[in-house]
């Protein structure tokens, strides 16, 4: 049906021999199928089994729904997640907008360097990273000693908010810096000079050129990294505070520990819903038609 | 004169303390592994070879490494089947239903990994797939053909198809056009797009702690239960290697090539961007 009419738009268009038309328009149908057909089976079905479980696991309703959103117990859930993954949101900014600054302004020895390990922590694992913390952490690891040598008692670091903080930081920075760089590579430096040559000193022109023409960049990074930390998992299973669950704590522990599928499929449900109202605010905010790429 | 000089090197100051901030505590990995000690302690009291010999002998380690690299190989083959007609017919054409398309093959980009992976361990679970291979594989073929995607996308906007009007008009038909033009002059492209695809699969924790189970366990999810139960000190040799991994890829794929078609890796070394 869709076809036939597409088929004829196109012949209206060009008025070309029907039969080689319909060719050329089953052509992208034959290319495209077996990917599509994988992901709605091996993807978008397994969401809607999610979605259906949350509505009927222990039996047909919407009470799970209920107790996330009338317990103070899950709310408070969801604001220390909200508020967590706001908390990296700005870290992650404030420390990659210098370095994408940098990189993106210097083509020498130091803005290779510098992109080099931003992408080797990109690369890294987040197992690796997060496990690199718990050393770094840890009651006999560095910043412990460094304590203990100032005659200082260490205070507990490891498994609370603040470490799991840390480590989502450091492992969401790159993402941050690589969505920073990809607008800032495109911002010509003749603006700047431009800006230079007509009076602004550099922080003039930094603010008025370049930071504006940045923007872009700024909203894609902290979509993405906003989005990414709601849902993060490693780092704050590994990480984080057994007392300040961040949601996907919670489900980790409605599926493992009481094995309440109902309840674990509706939070995550909520939690797909939140990155998804972050994703279409943050386009119909600022206009953005791709966010990813 | 001085003071501003000062002042135009803070940013250049604060980028390198970002930067050690993002590498000092991966490298942190690297004398751990040498350490003597029975558990993460740094710095190390003495240093050995002792977890090297025990990884390299150690079947609970050696096992999930081969899954690793099994898996990760079979979803970057299918993965590439998948994805190079699509992103082909994405690019080039324009038909009903497009923008749908392309929001399908972003989706599980967008979800995040600990939905899919719970989705994956009942709707796999339901089948008789966790914990098996080809479970593994599936579930990282829909997370990987994304990345691959848009890598691939971004090549194919960026290729003049009037080479292959010009191998066209020399006689060359579809097929041979499409081996000896197209493939040839996408080759960096595609290389860079499998490597993204092996890397997903390979890197991937969250829906291989959920579904992998024991007999199909991936090295990450090994990782992350090992620093759950024993915090087994094996976990360095494990980063150390990865990290080695890591920077050799690095530093190989940013070496000048002679035909330079680098800037379709969105995370080369040269960067995004033009």
């Amino acid at each position: 049906m869709t076809q036939s009419v597409a088929n004829g738009t196109a012949s209206l268009e060009r008025g070309a021999n029907p039969t080689i038309k319909q060719k050329q328009q089953a052509f992208p149908l034959v290319l495209l199928a077996p990917c599509v057909v994988f992901l709605l089976v091996m993807f978008v079905a397994p969401l809607i089994y999610v979605i259906v479980l949350s509505v009927t696991e222990p039996r047909i309703s919407a009470e799970n729904y209920e107790r996330i959103f009338a317990s103070p117990v899950y709310l408070r859930v969801l604001w220390n997640t909200f508020q967590t993954a706001l908390t990296v949101t700005l870290v992650s900014l404030t420390l990659g907008y210098p370095l994408a600054y940098v990189i993106a302004r210097r083509s020498d020895w130091l803005g290779t360097c510098l992109l080099a390990i931003v992408v080797i922590s990109f690369w890294t694992g987040f197992v690796v990273r997060t496990y690199a913390w718990l050393i770094i952490l840890g009651n006999r690891g560095p910043v412990s000693n460094i304590f203990h040598w100032l005659g200082w008692e260490p205070p507990q670091l490891l498994f609370t908010s603040f470490s799991s903080t840390v480590g989502m930081v450091h492992i969401l920075l790159p993402f941050m810096v690589l969505a920073l760089l990809s607008v800032m590579k495109k911002i010509d430096a003749l603006h700047l000079r431009a800006a230079n040559s007509l009076g602004a000193p550099p922080f003039t022109a930094f603010r008025t050129v370049f930071l504006p023409l940045s923007l872009a960049g700024v909203v894609n990074g902290s979509i993405l990294v906003f989005t990414f930390a709601l849902g993060f998992y490693i780092t704050p299973i590994l990480l984080g505070s057994p007392r300040d669950l961040m949601i996907s704590q919670l489900i980790n522990q409605q599926i493992e520990e009481v094995l309440n599928w109902g309840f674990a499929s509706a939070l995550s449900i909520v939690l797909l819903s939140a990155t998804l109202v972050t994703i279409i605010v943050g386009n119909k905010l600022f206009g953005l038609d791709r966010l990813w790429g | 004169m001085s003071e501003v000089r000062l002042r135009d090197r803070i940013p250049t100051l604060a980028a390198i303390l970002v930067a050690l901030f993002l590498f000092l505590p991966i490298l942190i990995v690297v004398p751990m592994s040498f350490s003597t000690a029975v558990s993460f302690q740094f710095p190390p009291p003495g240093y050995s070879m002792g977890y090297y010999r025990a990884y390299f002998s150690d079947p609970t380690w050696l096992a999930p490494t081969a899954n690793s690299f099994i898996v990760a190989t079979a979803t970057m083959v299918l993965t590439m089947l998948l994805s190079v007609p699509a992103a082909f017919a994405y690019v080039r054409k324009r038909f009903v239903g497009r923008t749908a398309v392309n929001l399908l093959i972003m989706l599980p980009l967008i979800v995040p990994p600990v939905v899919s992976a719970l989705a994956f361990y009942g709707y796999l679970g339901r089948a008789g797939l966790t914990g098996t291979l080809p479970g593994m594989v599936m579930a990282h073929v829909s997370l990987a053909i994304p990345v691959s995607f848009l890598v691939l996308c971004a090549t194919l906007k960026g290729f003049d198809r009037n080479l292959e009007r010009a191998a066209m008009i020399s006689g060359a038909g579809p097929v041979r056009t499409f081996f000896l033009v197209t493939m040839p002059t996408l080759r960096s492209g595609m290389v860079t797009a499998s490597m993204f695809a092996f890397l997903a699969s390979f890197n991937e924790a969250v829906v291989a702690i959920f579904i992998s189970g024991r007999d199909a366990g991936t090295l990450p999810r090994k990782m992350f239960e090992s620093i759950q139960l024993d915090a087994d000190p094996v976990i360095a040799v494990v980063s150390t290697l990865l990290i080695g991994g890591v920077l050799l890829g690095v530093v190989v794929s940013s070496m000048p090539r002679r035909r330079s078609q680098s800037r379709t890796a969105a995370v080369s070394l040269r960067g995004p961007g033009p």
